[in-house]
């Protein structure tokens, strides 16, 4: 997928806008990342990616560029 | 219905969808919640049906939404595409229901599955879509689903339509904790015999002494359809801020005995 697919898989995950979501958003700055927002990123990277997030990715993820990161270590972003 | 209290719920500019809006308690409801200054989407699947209702509602600008509940791949790209149209909507009363009165030895899978399809999975997927980021109005909103009095007292030839309201009233509760920090309240009604088409149908297959019993085992008689439509403007107004997760009860004290 490229980054652009993901962005707009990850806006759909937060119920956020599309054009609300960039590579440079933050957590504190997308209202549906809450905690319950967080279990439906895990859900989300589970079913379409086969992603399991370790108890440290979920701590560590702050940030769009955060799960940017974890997609592309696991190979899921084809370009850039 | 006279109306003689208009004033004090107002659901002025609120979008509210209602479900089964074209016969008995969902054409109630939706003729009282725009008593109320509520902008109704009547949704059912028979567009001439829902036109009748549309006729009785008080002010305009209402909208019709013809459709299947049991087509739930297309519910939330409808429901997405209502909003482009009309604006946030504000809360959603999914009043459609079927029944089945069956024995359990001549249930099956497929009647259960009939009854879940409309009952439970529609009421959650239309919840899935109306509570969605882009379509709701962002100060909140209300939801409500018509149970019934048999998800909460035993009756013969009907757990398939039981199990579906009783799923309702659990899906309620675990919502409700979920979308307050939304502040969407979501609340359900549990009626019990309602003078409705539906029932009467319902009528046909039973004895004269076996309605006689219905009726009496409801202290308060049978109820109208207006008796649960009152009780849905009451959950629904934005004024009860802080009113979720219960079911109240609308049965003519059948579930008190």
């Amino acid at each position: 997928m490229t980054t652009q697919e993901i962005l707009s898989w990850i806006a759909d995950v937060f119920e956020a806008p599309r054009e609300k979501i960039h590579v440079n958003s933050l957590r504190r700055e997308i209202p549906g990342w809450d905690s319950l927002g967080m279990l439906s990123l895990m859900a989300g990277l589970d079913e379409r990616f086969q992603i399991c997030l370790t108890d440290k990715d979920i701590g560590t993820l702050q940030s769009v560029s955060d799960i940017l990161g974890i997609l592309r270590h696991n190979s899921v972003i084809s370009e850039d | 219905m006279k109306n003689t209290n208009a004033s004090c719920f107002d659901f002025a500019g609120k979008w509210v969808m209602v479900t089964g809006a074209s016969s008995g308690i969902g054409s109630a409801i939706a003729i009282e919640l725009s008593r109320h200054g509520a902008r109704l989407i009547l949704s059912g699947r028979d567009e001439e049906r829902l036109a009748r209702t549309l006729r009785q509602l008080e002010h305009t600008g209402h909208q019709i939404l013809a459709i299947d509940l049991r087509d739930h791949g297309g519910l939330f790209a409808t429901i997405s595409s209502l909003r482009e149209r009309v604006g946030p909507l504000y809360g959603i009363c999914h009043s459609a229901g079927v029944v089945e009165t069956r024995p359990l030895s001549a249930n099956s899978v497929n009647i259960l599955q009939g009854i879940l399809d409309v009952n439970l999975i529609a009421a959650f997927e239309l919840t899935r879509a109306v509570c969605h980021r882009s379509v709701m109005d962002g100060g909140g909103g209300s939801v409500v689903f018509i149970s019934s009095v048999y998800a909460h007292v035993g009756m013969p030839a009907q757990s398939a339509y039981s199990a579906s309201k009783g799923a309702i009233c659990a899906v309620v509760r675990a919502l409700a904790v979920e979308l307050a920090r939304r502040r969407i309240r979501v609340n359900s009604i549990s009626p019990g015999l309602v003078e409705t088409d539906m029932a009467k149908k319902s009528f046909e297959l039973l004895s004269r002494e076996q309605i006689e019993q219905l009726r009496n085992a409801h202290p308060l008689g049978v109820g109208t359809p207006e008796d649960v439509a009152r009780a849905a403007v009451f959950l629904l107004a934005p004024e009860n801020r802080w009113i979720t997760g219960i079911d109240l009860r609308v049965d003519g004290g059948l579930s008190a005995q």
